[in-house]
């Protein structure tokens, strides 16, 4: 599933920020605040009212209780009114799990990958900490760097981890997520966020170990646009960020079958995730942070009443 | 091919269209590398090499290499080749200029009339695309028109048009035609030259150069067997008798006719009274010589003229001259009072006719302001300068025109005048014997220049024992220095008039000068340089340019005239038909035979006597195809029957496809930099 670049005005109610003008905040606290708070804005007009992360069980209606918040299938199956809990309206654990290799830190236009995955990142945590969950926060590249543990005081400690960010070495999913996977002690919501630039098996195979452990993982892929468009007019060396190897590169008669990989890579990770039952969402950096949450959460909320 | 090109050379400029193909197919290489995510995808897709590379941004390539193909073919100037026949406008309308001889000959008896006759059938003949211009010449010319295809415009300049006083030059009118024809469009030039083609108005060094394809068509005006009788020059011998001038006038008659003239009638006239008739009998291309009677010449300006009866060529039957008494150049020589100081100059002064000096000697202590007035020249010998009045009003003299010639001795004292002299006086050098003599002469100034020929003249004969140095500033010019290297002969301008000063003296004391021969001729030099004389003539010739301003100040009338204000010198001639001529610069131009009058605001004037150059009453006429073959422009223009095929350079020019190129070029480069522009923002803001 891609975030097409939709501008603000589509989803009613929802005024979106630019990712360059986040880029001006140095706070990144404010950062978040500034994105939730607006996204939160933007829920208070839309039909997902009261929807939180993620289904738990059902419990017998009380009076008191939201009807809006009845299951009517069961109901038509049972007679009987049950209304839906969500895990979020307990204390689960919520981590952030972000990819800090050197690939992340580009950006041709605008602000960088990675950049924009600190917001993403800063943003989902306060999101999560405002429903009182408890927040963590992992970085990575070929294993794992900074770790903070799951807690519900430790949200000033993830942002100042977010904050001080280095991008370093290159990155490998499989080791990375391995030293994740035994890390995660509790079960509760990973949120991983990378360019992904290992075949689709490979990713899978690292991300496997995560989600046998019980975890509910959310994979967000971050792409520059010029990773997609490959807008480039002159030919020359293109550099490799990671590995520093250079190749020569026409643009203009290779721009079609680059664009063609790419589009099928996003595809087929979209396609597999899904068939594993991992919720996907590819970003590109132009897109407003508010408006792919969104985009994100709404179309997290139709795939959960279809599964 | 309907299309050539005149300089195909430079289609050899076509690689250029190389640039735009390169440009488009190869793509520009970066120098630095890109700095990408990763490889991953990108070493996925085969390299393609630039050979296999196809022309990008089509539109663009093909405006810029249109731009290049039509600059490159609009420097090859190309033409159109297809032929023009004879019905076609392009091919038939031409520039057609008529030149009319209006020389004093053309009063011929019936030229006048069998020219104009001419010219209005040239008229007539202009077609409906055809363009015409009236130039009338002679000495110069004039275009009475522009080109125009009007008929009654050109018939218009022609109407009461008369032959003038000037003389055959066919220079001047073919190059006014030429200038005319260069700058025509029109494929066909033509020049209809009208005249009585006399041989003495072509010396074949003209330079006339006209353009190529111009036909000539020479019509001739001019009679077979011509009889003229001419009053050539008057002279005069003037002689004193009893304190008056009588004048003996002798005119030259000449007969350029074939047939001789017997008992022709030639008369005098004295402001217009009828003196005395004489008869002559002239041969076949002959002169004849009649001496009037001498007359006494009383006054001022007396206009004279010499006749004979009117023939078929009536302007060069009279003669005019202005006779004036003998002026004498009024010199006062002012001097210290030594015995014989001034002997020799007043002496020198004495003995000369033509001008004659009217010298008077004073004491410099006894001259007044009264004593200047009317003078030429003020010679200031060996004595102080006055101081006060005398010494202010000599320097007004100057500034006004007058001429001062200050000369040194031992009891020269100039501290009065240190304003007028370029440095102070010195004490007196002694030369050693055998004396100094002239080291450096300035043979180009008026007063050393009657020497320069060989033998005219020994400067270097005078030896000098003593003289006063004087350094000159840069306000003067030294024009004769001593072989010690001090000067000897300083001018200084001042005002309207001039100061000379002689550092040694002129009594033969301190030099022997005076009394070597060289010293009359120089001492007449000196005071007529001063005096800024020039000797008045009696006559002036047609076409001569006068110098209204100048003229020798000898007359108080001239005095004053000289001496007035720029300002107030406004002149305005009366010229003999009674026109008058405004004279902004002093120059007057004579264009008629007569008496032209020049006066100024303030009532003061002087008469001018103009005659025909007899030059012009040579009728002898030249064979009108002997100037056309002088002038034909060569194998510039080819003529087939019922075509008119140009030459390819005049064809090209009249048809000027090139213009239409670079102006198409220009279109397509603008459109190239919209387009260009355009696709630039657009991958920008990719």
């Amino acid at each position: 599933m891609r975030v097409s670049h939709h501008h603000q005005g589509t989803v009613p109610g929802a005024s979106f920020v630019d990712p360059r003008v986040l880029a001006r905040i140095d706070n990144l606290e404010m950062v978040a605040k500034f994105v939730v708070d607006g996204f939160i804005n933007g829920l208070h007009k839309s039909p997902y009212l009261g929807l939180s992360l993620d289904f738990a069980e059902h419990r017998a209606y009380m009076p008191g209780d939201d009807i809006r918040r009845i299951d009517w299938r069961l109901y038509a199956r049972t007679d009987r009114y049950y209304v839906k809990e969500y895990e979020a309206d307990t204390n689960a654990n919520f981590t952030v799990a972000l990819d800090i290799s050197k690939s992340m830190d580009f950006g041709m236009k605008g602000i960088s990958k990675l950049d924009y995955a600190r917001f993403l990142a800063a943003s989902l945590a306060y999101f999560s900490n405002q429903q009182r969950d408890r927040v963590g926060m992992m970085t990575f590249d070929q294993a794992l760097v900074d770790y903070v543990p799951c807690s519900a005081k430790h949200m000033n400690v993830v942002l100042h981890t977010i904050d001080r960010i280095k991008p370093q070495r290159s990155g490998a999913l499989g080791p990375a997520m391995n030293s994740i996977a035994g890390t995660l002690t509790r079960r509760g919501i990973l949120v991983l966020i990378s360019d992904f630039y290992e075949p689709v098996e490979q990713v899978l195979e690292a991300i496997k170990p995560l989600r046998y452990r019980g975890n509910d993982v959310i994979v967000f892929h971050v792409l520059d646009p010029a990773e997609v468009d490959f807008p480039y007019e002159e030919a020359g060396n293109f550099e490799d960020l990671e590995t520093g190897e250079r190749i020569p590169i026409v643009p203009q008669t290779q721009r079609d079958k680059y664009r063609e990989l790419v589009l099928a890579h996003v595809a087929d990770l979209g396609k597999q995730f899904s068939n594993d039952r991992i919720d996907y969402a590819m970003f590109d950096t132009a897109t407003p942070l508010d408006y792919a949450l969104f985009q994100y959460l709404s179309n997290r909320v139709r795939l959960m009443k279809t599964r | 091919m309907p299309f050539a090109f005149l300089a195909p050379a430079f289609l050899a400029a076509l690689a250029v269209l190389a640039i735009p193909v390169m440009v488009h197919l190869i793509q520009k290489e970066r120098k630095d590398a890109v700095r990408f995510p990763s490889l991953m995808f990108l070493n996925q897709v085969p390299y393609k090499s630039t050979r296999r590379r196809k022309i990008r941004n089509w539109a663009l390539f093909l405006l810029r290499s249109a731009a290049v193909f039509l600059v490159v073919a609009a420097f090859a100037r190309p033409l159109y080749e297809g032929t023009l026949n004879a019905d076609s406008p392009l091919a038939t309308a031409r520039e057609v200029a008529i030149l009319v001889d209006r020389s004093y000959s053309m009063g011929y008896t019936g030229r006048w009339d069998r020219a104009m006759t001419a010219a209005n059938a040239a008229v007539d003949g202009l077609g409906p695309d055809d363009r015409g211009t009236i130039i009338f010449f002679d000495g110069g010319a004039v275009a009475a028109n522009q080109p125009t295809g009007d008929h009654a415009r050109l018939k218009a300049a022609l109407q009461g048009a008369t032959p003038g006083s000037g003389v055959t030059r066919y220079g001047p009118g073919l190059k006014l035609a030429q200038g005319i024809l260069e700058t025509s469009d029109k494929p066909r030039r033509e020049v209809i030259l009208i005249s009585d083609f006399q041989r003495t108005g072509w010396d074949g060094g003209e330079g006339v150069q006209l353009p190529g394809g111009t036909e000539i068509t020479p019509i001739s005006v001019a009679d077979g067997a011509t009889a003229d009788l001419a009053v050539g020059e008057v002279t005069f011998r003037r002689e004193e008798q009893g304190g008056r001038e009588r004048i003996t006038a002798t005119a030259r008659i000449i007969n350029t006719g074939v047939d001789p003239v017997t008992d022709a009638a030639v008369t005098l006239e004295l402001n217009g009274r009828e003196l005395e008739t004489k008869r002559v009998n002239v041969k076949a291309n002959d002169v004849a010589s009649v001496v009037f009677a001498a007359f006494t010449l009383a006054e001022e300006n007396l206009r004279g003229v010499v006749r004979v009866a009117s023939d078929a060529l009536p302007a060069d039957d009279r003669f005019h001259f202005l006779l004036s008494p003998g002026q004498a150049v009024n010199v006062l020589i002012a001097d210290g009072g030594a015995p014989r100081s001034s002997l020799y100059l007043e002496r020198a002064l004495s003995i000369s006719e033509r001008p004659r000096y009217r010298v008077e000697v004073k004491r410099a202590d006894a001259v007044r302001p009264a004593d200047l007035s009317s003078r030429a020249v003020v010679l200031w010998n060996d004595a102080t300068f006055p101081p006060g009045e005398t010494g202010r009003r000599l320097r007004s003299f100057v500034e006004e025109g007058g001429g001062l010639v200050l000369i040194a001795g031992p009891r020269a004292n100039w501290t009065a005048a240190a304003d007028l002299v370029p440095g102070p006086i010195g004490q007196v050098v002694d030369r050693d014997h055998p004396g100094g003599a002239l080291g450096y002469i300035d043979y180009g100034h008026a007063v050393f220049e009657v020497f320069r020929a060989p033998r005219s003249g020994d400067l270097a004969a005078p030896r000098f024992f003593r003289y006063r140095p004087v350094q000159a500033d840069s306000t003067a010019l030294v024009r004769a220095r001593f072989d010690d290297g001090a000067a000897a002969l300083i001018e200084k301008p001042m005002g309207s008039g001039r100061i000379l000063i002689w550092t040694s003296s002129m009594d033969n004391f301190w030099n022997d000068l005076p009394v070597q021969p060289i010293f009359l001729p120089m001492a007449h030099q000196l005071v007529l340089h001063a005096a800024g004389y020039v000797e008045p003539s009696p006559w002036f010739t047609v076409g001569q340019v006068i110098d209204v301003t100048a003229g020798a100040a000898v007359s108080a009338a001239d005095s004053a005239a000289r001496r007035a204000p720029r300002a107030a010198r406004d002149l305005i001639a009366l010229a003999p038909n009674g026109d008058r001529i405004e004279i902004d610069t002093g120059l007057l131009r004579t264009e008629q035979r007569g008496f032209y009058e020049v006066r100024s605001e303030s009532g003061t004037g002087r008469i001018v006597a103009v005659n025909v150059d007899l030059a012009e009453a040579e009728l002898a006429s030249m064979e009108p195809a002997e100037l056309v073959t002088a002038l034909e422009p060569g194998e510039n223009v080819e003529r087939t029957a019922g075509q008119t095929q140009l030459r390819p350079a005049d064809r090209e020019r009249t048809q000027s496809l090139w213009w239409y190129l670079l102006m198409v070029a220009f279109i397509v480069l603008v459109t190239e930099t919209v387009l260009g522009n355009r696709q630039s923002r657009r991958r920008l803001a990719r």
